[in-house]
């Protein structure tokens, strides 16, 4: 007898997908600002952690707008790292934008405009604002699966509170929720009704058991009263730059012809400023400076750099940090030379976090938190020839062995990453300076290498 | 005296007006940024639609609320069928005035006579249905007694069963009523415009 398979439904359940900074947990401090060697993901840079500390309680005091850092240091040093850990210890209600110098640069705006538009996407705007919600107890949920498992899903859910119930139909975004929410009869939720974000309460006290078993977290509620759709006040958090976009869309049928290329008047952004200040001095609004990181600062050219300056003499202004790992160069767009390839006057309003390249020590243990990461094991002999490779190529390319390594591993079997699986990829992938190597040894056989001599001399 | 002063309101509202349908269509622009629709049937006089539209604090565009007449049926809102929306078995409730009382009515209730009870909560001011088997519960305000400042009483409310449908009467008081008289006797002044596009100003 063949038993019938019946086809898995697959839930979504979201996977984390593994970015390079993905281990950074936060600056790895202590309470005294102090820096701990290893902690929340962090190695080392012990000074310029410190330091970033101290520009973190800056931004949480909120008082100070404004300010701009410059983390300055070699590649492959840990700057964004720095960046990325002050955006996790700021938490989610503080805005941190992240921008690369070079994403500036479009035919669809004006550099200055996306630079404003980034300022203002890093200052929140905290308001209460009344939205409509649907609350009650869930009597029943019903959703029916098109059998042949593909197509619309169909649902209906019950709510009630103590004085009547209703029957709603779902949508298929709801019902996706809802299961991963893992909403089942006797929760209590409320439903926003305009995002369709479904918040759990928690479960109501007629459907308590003894003999149920309950995870320590639930908690009972009681069963909302009266009408089932209420209008709420609910505080939350926008950019000032979402409320641009919101009140500068075209009203009516001219929104058609308008389209969204993204220029902003800047006389709604006069009127929207002073609006903000009104809320803030009738106690409507707070207003959140965030912080605007801008990576690979020495890619902005001039014009950028003096709009900059100008920018942040407006109490309007976030927390800039600038990441850079070049040393004097070139300002874009001019002829002279520069630290950072930042202007002088620019340099001057500056805090300058540097950092130093990293120690044998440090390396081996950054490999061992990307490991974990990457759920790759390395076996101690690995373990220090990768660091090795660490200290004498980059740690990127180092880092970058790890998963190709773990990979070869698994291809044979093994569950632990031997010197051989190293040295196996080691072969298998240059690294930059054994590229060039190998560029310089075999550049005749390459093509347009009659040109290619002429074109050397002047990069 | 405060009946009065929403008059004002109404007065000094930028008002534009429309023939259309044999019903006579007035559109309010209120100084603080709120719209109000109404539409009155050009044979009886009586308020078919009346629907607001405000924006919310950050300026995003509102939705038309209906107080009086039809709800909007959801088709303009297509996207928003994709999250959740009311069964259609469940019960409708709307108000449809005549002229000497404010009415609602709520239809898909397939319950006997003797499960509801309306009263009104002076505390609130507003007007509660409620059902002993606790099927349907609404609170509402009577938005035309509010403006007016005006008291409710429950004296002159009253409510009856049949086909499905619940209707709750409440009786117009005499303020009110002479309210409207004026009020349709200056939009019978308004110039309006029969048939075909108003000129909007462009922008």
């Amino acid at each position: 007898m063949a038993s019938t398979k019946v086809p898995e439904v697959r839930d979504i359940t979201r996977i984390e997908r593994i970015g390079a900074h993905s281990h950074i947990r936060g600056l790895g401090l202590d309470d005294a600002l102090e820096p701990r060697q290893v902690s929340q993901g962090m190695v080392g840079q012990l000074a310029s952690r410190r330091a970033a500390g101290v520009i973190l309680e800056m931004i949480k005091d909120g008082h100070i707008a404004g300010r701009a850092v410059l983390i300055a240091g070699q590649p492959g040093t840990g700057k964004t790292a720095i960046a990325m850990g002050i955006a996790q210890s700021l938490g989610p209600d503080t805005p941190f934008t992240a921008l690369a110098g070079s994403e500036i640069f479009s035919l669809e705006m004006s550099k200055t405009e996306a630079l404003s538009q980034a300022f203002r996407k890093a200052i929140g705007v905290r308001i209460k604002e009344e939205t409509e919600i649907i609350e009650g107890e869930v009597v029943e949920i019903q959703i029916d699966r098109p059998a042949t498992g593909t197509g619309a899903k169909v649902g209906k859910l019950t709510l009630k509170t103590t004085e009547m119930e209703t029957i709603y139909d779902l949508g298929n975004k709801m019902i996706d929720s809802l299961s991963k929410e893992k909403v089942q009869a006797g929760d209590v939720i409320t439903i926003d009704k305009a995002t369709g974000k479904i918040s759990k309460l928690g479960r109501s006290f007629t459907r308590a058991r003894d003999y149920d078993a309950m995870g320590a977290q639930t908690q009972f509620v009681q069963c909302p009263e009266g009408e089932l759709q209420k209008r709420k006040e609910v505080v939350h958090t926008v950019s000032l730059h979402e409320i641009d976009v919101i009140n500068s869309r075209t009203q009516g049928f001219l929104a058609l012809f308008s389209g969204d290329t993204g220029e902003i008047k800047s006389e709604v952004r006069e009127q929207i400023n002073a609006k903000v200040c009104e809320w803030r001095e009738e106690g409507k609004a707070e207003i959140i400076p965030g912080v605007l990181f801008i990576d690979e600062v020495h890619m902005l050219d001039m014009e950028c750099f003096s709009f900059l300056n100008r920018a942040l003499e407006s109490d309007l202004s976030p927390v800039l940090i600038m990441a850079t790992n070049r040393g004097i160069t070139r300002i874009r767009g001019t002829n002279y030379q520069s630290p950072h390839g930042i202007p002088i006057d620019l340099l001057d309003r500056l805090l300058i976090i540097a950092t130093s390249p990293y120690t044998e020590k440090e390396t081996r243990q950054i490999l061992k938190i990307r490991c974990e990461e990457e759920d790759v094991e390395l076996s101690e002999e690995a373990h220090t020839v990768l660091t090795r490779i660490g200290m004498e190529t980059s740690l990127r390319y180092a880092i970058q062995l790890i998963s190709t390594a773990g990979l070869v591993c698994r291809k044979r079997k093994g569950t632990e990453v031997q010197v051989e699986d190293i040295k196996r990829v080691y072969s298998l992938f240059l690294d930059e300076a054994r590229s060039s190597q190998y560029m310089k040894e075999y550049q005749d056989s390459f093509l347009f290498n009659e040109t290619q001599t002429a074109a050397m001399d002047t990069s | 005296m405060a009946s009065q002063s929403w008059m004002d309101v109404l007065k000094s509202a930028k008002k534009t007006a429309l023939i259309h349908d044999g019903k006579r269509k007035i559109h309010y622009l209120f100084t603080d940024g709120k719209e109000m629709v109404e539409e009155y049937d050009l044979k009886t006089d009586e308020l078919i639609v009346r629907k607001w539209r405000h924006k919310s604090t950050l300026g995003v565009q509102g939705q038309w609320q209906v107080e009086v007449g039809e709800p909007l049926t959801s088709s303009a809102s297509t996207s928003a069928s994709d999250v959740i929306k009311e069964n259609c078995s469940n019960p409708i409730f709307m108000r449809k005035d005549t002229k000497n009382s404010f009415q609602w009515r709520i239809r898909n209730l397939f319950y006997p006579e003797d499960v509801f009870s309306v009263f009104v909560e002076p505390s609130e001011r507003c007007i509660i249905i409620k059902t002993s088997n606790k099927k349907y519960y609404k609170k509402f305000s009577v938005a035309d007694l509010d403006r007016s400042q005006l008291p409710l009483d429950g004296s002159a409310l009253s409510f009856a069963h049949a086909n499905n449908t619940l209707i709750v009467t409440y009786k117009k008081p005499k303020e009110i009523l002479s309210l409207e008289q004026e009020l349709l006797k200056e939009l019978k002044k308004l110039k309006a415009t029969a048939e075909g596009d108003v000129d909007c100003k462009t922008q």
